[in-house]
């Protein structure tokens, strides 16, 4: 399609600030995948809905399908691939959802991945309500906090027992050792 | 074939980190360059003739390369075949991926538009214009039936696609003498797989590639990637209809976002997207999208089941007898009526049952097609079955559970013929609901129960059993069928020259792991460290044929079982070599990770053996053959047959009628378990689908066929807190048959959950056992019994 029409904008992704053209309709999900060619955020209804599309936008969870791309100009945005891999050597800013990386490997141990669709935004939702629970996780608050994310492989057994393994291990033992 | 693969049990997935960090890539994830854009129209009513098409203005909007309409597609391609056209006299519909004349259910494909966007293609569906002349639309099968109904197909004399009927001892007429006989009607809602990625599919129809099929006339090779469980399957369907020949046609399957069964069935979509390939000469990719979903995707279960059961005094049961009738759609899906079918087959469950008489028939509905859908019509026939004796335990004032005890099928039994057809191999039944019955107790569920009750809570449990056939085979057995089927699957397995080995299988990987057990199962049988395994999968070029595809749990029983047997033979290959590198008699070694070692521990590792196979050649006497690699098909001798019992605790709140379910338990016999993560996984997953379509999803229809339910927020799958805590003990009874030791367990978890949930709410409430007969559970209707039922 021409230019006409399309905006300018400027996001810092995954610790990067780049530029896009967008369309009008387009939507953050939309740009993420298709013209940054992260496809790690996943489209599981594009309705709000499921979940799979979570990112974090200027530290807060989005549903990166409900946002319009040029909503996000000027924004920082993080992506599963951002927060799930070791900072490459010219990334600006520091990666956050530090306890990501540790959660997917909880993950890993306690099989709370099948097909893995649902896994990108288990892990962003997950790490935030595991970090917003402090100490006083449960299972019970966890499963609340990810009442918007639909897995339907699992059964979610995996999923909560990690996140409440990770947030349980990090709030009591904050220096991150292992416990003996 | 239990051993040294104990080590590897517990390992680890290895599909794991790519997901996890969000590098594998799914359908929507791929794009070749060019690639264009397809968006199909889809009819709004249920049933209608298309008076008029009219395409102009969609054509010329900038943007849009083709609308394809109905005649299009008959140019191109010839009638979808169904896969399961395995009862005799099923009838035919002779129908077109897309409608030609006239639509069956709203969602029915009439147009579609290949465009350079997809937001270009949709807003150029918007732009077509049709006239639908409206025909009453028949939505449910009493209606279907009645003798003025309007006929779906017209070339039919009713509106039944297949009747079969499967009888054992005196049938239903030992009903008759029985002491004792309880009639139950029983109604399942329709419910869905719904994975959570929906379907895709691109086609790249050029003139790349293949000197060969020029030669042969066509316009190149069609190159297919979709996310089908099925590949080689979809590329025969797709040859067929196309006249392209296989080897003209490559189909790849990248990772899969959950199949559950929905993705095992074949769809017009495939084959509309190869035609716009073709007659645009750019790769075309569709993906469905959410709201699609729910009427575009197979639906399933939807059957209403008309059962008896007779029984002597002291609870001894002579005879059932089950007429199941199922809701299909306007058109015939990829599997006919097959799951509805099956109930000829599994009727009769985990019991003996001397006369037994079962009938099923497929009704066609202006519904979206019926099909596949995790457990297939298992789930329907368990609920049957067990439903039955809870209604029957209920009027003889006899414990659900004795009752079960005192019918199952004994141990010492087995091999067991069903009498309707199916054999069952192996196993202790009455074991598996006596070890559950024990576990739930140790576990205190009926102190939990009793307190509860006491504190006025609703609260109960359900303890029932099920069977799950699986591996369907044999080849030859199934041939003798009106279908063009086999149930073999063949492995290759071949060793590289650093030692390195890689597992060629035709099953595909959609969440169940494949790419870690086949692993684990070839480097047991190999000798080799699992770490120096690959399975390579989901490209019809490379890797073997498997006709059936990855459904009816085929990888434990049978892909393992091929891959079991040609790693060994591998392994034979590996032992000579390193017999002659050692100078050693192949007697004197031994094998194990990755490595061949002699009685004084003289070595060699698969790294040099395979460098002497490929790369240096003058290390091995003449009589060696370069290269390293293997080829087995397995062809099952049978279903093999897993069982189990679950329990499960519930709590009705009195206040809504909302059930929740608090605990589960499940004891499952999946013979030899290669990996308990991966089988606890499979199992608790299933049950939580299942759990879904009990108490919460269900699509339904205003009476008109307008769909209600295109979101996920009217259909509502379960979510974190709509989960119980769930736990899986095995027992591990070895099939007689199969080499691999296991049987499926993919579908476990979806075949009594219906039936326990129905039993715990039963036993939470007053007013004894049976009396719940449709699902999903209504909680007007639990509301209306709890008022009814106390004072
Ligand atoms: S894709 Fe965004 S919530 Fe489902
Ligand atoms: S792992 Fe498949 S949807 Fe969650």
């Amino acid at each position: 399609m021409s230019g006409t029409g399309t905006h300018q904008l400027s996001i810092s992704i995954n610790g990067r600030h780049e530029n896009f053209d967008v369309e009008p309709r387009s939507t953050l999900a939309e740009l993420l995948r298709e013209q940054a060619g992260l496809t790690g955020t996943k489209i599981g209804c594009e309705q709000g809905s499921c979940g799979a599309c979570t990112i974090l936008f200027d530290g807060e969870q989005v549903r990166s399908c409900l946002m319009f791309a040029v909503q996000a100009a000027d924004s920082e945005v993080w992506t599963i691939e951002g927060l799930a891999s070791p900072p490459p050597e010219n990334q600006t800013s520091p990666t956050p959802l530090a306890g990501l990386p540790e959660l997917a490997e909880a993950f890993k141990r306690n099989h709370a991945l099948q097909c893995g669709f649902c896994t990108p935004g288990m892990l962003i939702a997950g790490t935030l309500i595991g970090e917003a629970c402090g100490g006083a996780i449960n299972e019970e608050r966890v499963k609340e906090g990810l009442s918007g994310n639909i897995c339907r492989c699992t059964g979610y057994q995996g999923i909560v027992q990690s996140v409440v393994e990770v947030f349980e291990l990090k709030t009591s033992n904050p220096a991150g050792e292992k416990p003996q | 074939m239990t051993g040294s693969n104990e080590t590897f049990k517990e390992v680890l997935r290895f599909e794991d980190d790519a997901l996890l960090n969000g590098s594998r890539r799914f359908i929507d994830d791929l794009e070749p360059r060019g690639t264009l854009h397809i968006a199909m129209a889809r009819s709004p009513v249920a049933h209608a003739r298309l008076a008029s098409i009219d395409i102009a203005k969609s054509s010329s909007m900038p943007g849009v390369h083709t609308v394809l309409t109905g005649e299009d597609i008959s140019r191109h391609s010839t009638p979808t075949p169904i896969g399961w056209e395995h009862i005799a006299d099923q009838r035919r519909t002779e129908s077109l991926a897309m409608a030609t004349s006239t639509v069956r259910y709203v969602g029915h494909i009439v147009a579609a538009v290949v465009a350079e966007t997809r937001a270009i293609a949709e807003d150029a569906v918007d732009a077509i214009e049709i006239d639908y002349d409206l025909l009453p639309a028949v939505m449910d099968v009493d209606a279907a039936r009645e003798t003025n109904a309007p006929i779906l197909h017209s070339s039919w004399p009713d509106n039944v696609l297949a009747t079969d009927q499967q009888t054992s001892g005196d049938g239903r007429s030992a009903l008759k003498s029985a002491h004792t006989i309880v009639d139950l009607e029983l109604d399942i809602g329709r419910a869905f797989g719904c994975p959570l990625e929906t379907r895709g599919v691109i086609a790249d129809w050029g003139l790349q590639n293949q000197a060969g099929s020029q030669r042969s006339g066509s316009v190149g090779r069609l190159i297919v990637d979709l996310n089908s469980q099925s590949p080689n399957r979809v590329r025969e369907v797709l040859s067929q209809v196309l006249g392209v020949s296989v080897s003209d046609l490559l189909v790849r399957v990248p990772a899969i976002g959950g199949g559950f069964g929905a993705k095992a069935n074949y769809y017009g979509e495939e084959i509309i997207t190869c035609i716009a390939s073709k007659v645009c000469g750019r790769p075309v990719k569709y993906i469905e999208d959410r709201s699609e979903s729910f009427v575009a995707t197979s639906h399933a279960r939807d059957a209403k089941m008309s059962v008896s059961i007779g029984a002597d005094g002291d609870g001894s049961i002579v005879a059932f007898r089950s007429d199941v009738v199922g809701t299909l759609g306007g058109e015939v899906s990829s599997v006919g009526m097959g799951p509805i079918w099956v109930s000829t087959r599994a009727g009769t469950g985990s019991y003996q049952i001397p006369n037994a008489d079962i009938t099923t028939t497929g009704v066609m509905t202006n519904r979206t097609p019926f099909g596949s859908f995790r457990g297939w019509g298992s789930p329907i026939a368990n609920f049957a079955i067990e439903r039955a004796i809870d209604a029957l335990a209920d009027r003889l004032s006899i414990d659900p559970i004795d009752l079960r005890l005192k019918n199952m099928v004994r141990p010492e039994q087995m091999p067991f013929q069903n009498g309707l057809g199916w054999r069952l191999d192996s196993g202790d039944y009455p074991e598996a609901l006596r070890r559950t019955l024990k576990s739930v107790t140790q576990a205190g569920w009926f102190d939990e129960v009793t307190d509860a009750t006491s504190n006025g809570r609703f609260v109960g449990i359900g303890l029932v059993n099920f069977i799950e056939a699986t591996g369907v085979g044999n080849s030859r057995k199934m041939g003798r069928l009106p279908m063009e089927q086999g149930g073999f699957d063949e492995a290759v397995v071949r060793m590289d020259s650093t030692g390195t080995v890689q597992v060629f299988t035709g099953q595909t990987g959609m969440g169940q792991g494949i790419e870690t057990t086949l692993a684990q199962v070839c480097a047991t049988a190999l000798g080799a460290n699992v770490n120096d395994v690959r399975v390579v999968f989901g490209d019809t070029d490379s890797c073997p044929y498997t006709g059936y595809g990855t459904g009816g749990c085929r990888t434990a029983p049978v892909a393992a079982s091929s891959v079991m047997l040609a790693s060994q033979d591998l392994q034979g290959q590996v032992l000579e070599m390193a017999a002659s590198l050692l100078n050693l008699d192949e007697a004197e070694l031994t094998i194990s990770n990755s490595a061949v070692s002699g009685p004084t521990g003289e070595k060699v590792t698969f790294a040099d053996i395979g460098t002497a196979a490929y790369r240096k050649l003058n290390r091995l006497p003449d009589h060696h053959s370069p290269t390293l690699q293997a080829r087995y098909v397995w062809d099952p001798v049978d279903r093999t047959i897993g069982y189990g019992s679950i329990a499960v605790m519930v709590e009705v709140c009195a206040d809504t009628g909302l059930v929740s379910v608090l605990r589960y338990h499940a004891v499952d016999d999946c013979g030899y378990v290669i990996n308990p993560a991966i089988v606890d996984g499979q199992v608790m997953g299933g049950f939580v689908q299942v759990l879904g379509s009990t108490l919460m999803e269900e699509l339904r229809y205003d009476e008109d066929g307008n769909p209600l339910t295109t979101t996920f927020r009217d259909y509502l799958v379960p979510l974190a807190g709509d989960v119980p805590e769930m736990t899986v003990e095995h027992m591990e009874t070895l099939p007689p048959d199969v080499p691999s030791g296991s049987k499926g367990v993919g579908e476990a978890g979806t075949m009594a959950a219906m039936s326990a949930i129905a039993q715990a709410v039963e036993h939470a409430l007053p007013g004894g056992y049976g009396w719940i007969r449709s699902i999903p559970l209504s909680p007007e209707l639990l509301l209306h019994h709890i008022d009814a039922a106390t004072p």
